[in-house]
């Protein structure tokens, strides 16, 4: 799958169910420090503390804030389930409010007061990649489905019964998986 | 713009389509027409405006039939609105639902070129609704509006869907339907659902705070957007022989059958929801309006009791998503007010009869694009927000290819295979219902009073 066999009609290239969206701020001269600090302070919520994999807003695959330009700019990348377009009221109205802190120390915003203030903030930020691809297919609840079962099933072969067990025809296909699992 | 102070809500300049519930039993007409003239156009309209300050006047719970007028956007421009109020319209009411085909999943049997003619085309250009709780008082209201139009030559008749509840009293797949509305808020309803907080007047009333702390966006001047609502109607003919057809092939016996049947919907026939009755029909829940709404589905996140595929769990998932931070589903709501047409497949039938059957979907809310569409396109068309990518409604996405439909049940989940489309989109058409007073501005639009 690549970039060019879905729609671009929208800003945010999508690809199976996810969606790209990067974000282009300017920080507000003097505000630096600031922004770093807010960075910082971010990286320590739950949810962003490495290793954490909690993040608050469930359908985001991963997201990445960087400074960039000797820290008078600033980058937001992320990908999400779902298309930008058709959620953005709903980030506006409370996820993206989560990263007041930092956007506060980027030019252009004042507060998101409302939809429209919020709508015309992020879209005057965002940029369409001109590629995007992605390595895996599937939705965040469905590597998340398959993870649990990942676990669920290793500790089935670390049972000394289960060859025994997977010995059964209708469980052939787990007994292909169990060699190098 | 940010509303500082809280208005209260003028429920006698609101259309009743909107916040009145549909009486029960009910019998419907739905006529399209044409207008050739903008001044008989007007005038239609003011004898029509005059009908609805008639009907007023009776209150909500006089028993007699009731009136809605809406507009096409081609419509408002053939009564003359100017250039820049119509262009202050949003842009999908401006397009029109024909030409949001493609994104609305309206393609292959049902896209517009199949469409029953006039619909999705310019000849549309008012639908006017009656609804009655019997055929004699839709007679007498259906006759008073058609004086009102019978000595305008260039107001022509173009489309007309009579409708009626089934004797049993549900759709032609064998469920109640309408029982899933939001409380509104200022509405005067009684409130159904103790498990969320009514919604806010604006996201189904122009003019009001919405869920977002906004006014949805209103098309100017300001008397033609207050207190008007957007409606969304489309006919959708369903396929129950099919219906049937593939349930007796999945299930071992009858009572599976129905069970395999509630889940698809997430209700039982009579109404009763899954999450309140995970195992059997309870027809005296079903038939409870204090209760049969009141649930959410924090205690079924699996899906045990109602699967998250569930056609009623798709199209309104209440608090299953409230960890997620992704949606908030408050924004997504909408005022169902559709009506049944066609006659019942008779019970135990699998094979097509030939007939045409199925329901008018009426929608009614302030944001044709996060109300209507995003439910459609998000949650019933694609499977991505449960994490069922592959996956679409079970009952009515309307999709080409079949789906599958995972059904949650301990220890191993059921998956049905390659569920058949069962839905066809015989046409729709986005409209707006006006105001009392903005019908009254629409008529007398020869002295457009621009708003200063
Ligand atoms: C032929 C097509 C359809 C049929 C037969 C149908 C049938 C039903 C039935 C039986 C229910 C459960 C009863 C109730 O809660 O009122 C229901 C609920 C609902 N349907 Fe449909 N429906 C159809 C199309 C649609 C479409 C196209 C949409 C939206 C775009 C939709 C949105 C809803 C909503 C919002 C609910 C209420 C969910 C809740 O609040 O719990 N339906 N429908």
């Amino acid at each position: 799958m690549t970039a060019a066999d879905e729609t671009t009609r929208r800003p945010g290239v999508r690809v199976g169910s996810a969606s790209e969206f990067s974000l282009f701020f300017r920080v507000i001269p003097g505000h630096a420090e600031e922004i770093r600090a807010a960075l910082t302070a971010l990286q320590r919520t739950p949810g962003y503390r490495p290793g954490d994999y909690e993040m608050a807003i469930a359908s985001i695959h991963e997201a990445r804030f960087v400074l960039f330009d000797d820290d008078t700019r600033l980058l937001f990348a992320t990908s999400f389930d779902g298309s930008w377009d058709a959620y953005m009221e709903d980030f506006a109205a409370g996820p993206l409010q989560l990263f007041d802190a930092i956007f506060q120390h980027t030019d252009g915003y004042a507060g998101l007061p409302d939809v429209s203030a919020v709508k015309d903030f992020i879209l005057g930020a965002q940029v369409t990649a001109a590629a995007y691809a992605r390595n895996y297919p599937g939705t965040v609840k469905e590597l998340r489905r398959a993870n649990r079962l990942r676990e669920a099933f290793d500790t089935v072969l670390d049972d000394p019964r289960a060859e025994e067990a997977l010995g059964h025809p209708a469980l052939k296909p787990l007994l292909d998986e169990a060699a190098d699992a | 713009m940010t509303i500082q102070q809280q208005r209260a809500l003028e429920l006698g300049d609101i259309q009743s389509g909107a916040l009145r519930e549909r009486p029960a039993p009910y019998v419907g007409r739905y006529l399209l027409l044409r207008l050739g003239d903008a001044e008989q156009g007007r005038e239609l309209v003011r004898r029509l405006h005059a009908l609805l300050v008639e009907q007023d006047r009776h209150g909500p719970s006089d028993p007699q039939a009731w009136l809605t007028v809406a507009f096409t956007h081609a419509g408002l421009a053939a009564l003359g609105v100017p250039q820049s109020s119509l262009d202050s319209f949003p842009a999908e009411f401006r397009e029109g639902m024909a030409a949001r085909a493609e994104q609305l999943g309206d393609v292959g049997p049902s896209s517009p070129e199949h469409w029953e003619p006039p619909l999705g085309s310019d000849a549309v250009h008012v639908a006017v609704s009656v609804l009655a709780p019997d055929a004699p008082s839709l007679e007498a209201v259906a006759e008073r509006a058609r004086t009102r139009y019978a000595d305008l030559p260039s107001v022509e008749v173009v489309w007309r869907q009579d409708c009626y509840q089934l004797s049993t009293g549900r759709t032609s797949f064998g469920f109640k339907d309408g029982i899933g509305n939001p409380d509104v808020e200022g509405s005067g309803l009684p409130l159904r659902n103790r498990s969320e907080r009514p919604i806010k007047t604006g996201e189904f009333i122009l003019g009001y705070p919405d869920e977002t702390g906004s006014v949805a966006p209103m098309p100017t001047p300001e008397v033609l957007g207050r207190n008007g609502t957007f409606l969304v109607f489309r006919k959708l003919r369903t396929d129950v022989a099919a219906y049937r057809r593939y349930l007796r092939d999945r299930a071992r016996d009858r009572d599976e059958e129905r069970l395999l049947g509630a889940k698809m919907v997430g209700r039982w026939p009579s109404g009763a929801p899954l999450v309140l009755a995970p195992d059997t029909e309870d027809r005296d829940l079903g038939a409870d309006p204090s209760r049969n709404n009141s649930f959410g589905y924090r205690d079924d996140l699996r899906g045990f009791k109602c699967p998250a595929g569930a056609h009623a769990r798709r199209a309104n998932p209440r608090d299953a998503l409230e960890d997620e931070n992704s949606v908030n589903v408050r924004l997504h709501r909408m005022i169902r007010r559709g009506t049944s047409y066609g006659t019942a497949l008779p019970d135990g039938v699998l094979e097509d009869d030939g007939q045409d059957r199925g329901i008018v979907f009426v929608f009614a809310g302030a944001h044709l694009d996060r109300q209507f569409e995003f439910v459609k396109t998000q949650w019933i068309n694609d499977g991505v927000f449960i994490g069922v990518p592959g996956e679409s409604d079970p009952l009515v996405s309307g999709a080409q290819a079949p789906t599958d439909f995972t059904i949650p049940h301990v220890p191993i989940r059921r998956r049905l295979r390659d569920l058949p489309p069962l839905v066809v989109t015989r046409g729709g058409e986005y409209c707006f219902a006006p105001g009392l007073r903005a019908l009254a501005w629409l008529s007398g639009l020869e002295t457009p009073q621009e708003e200063p």
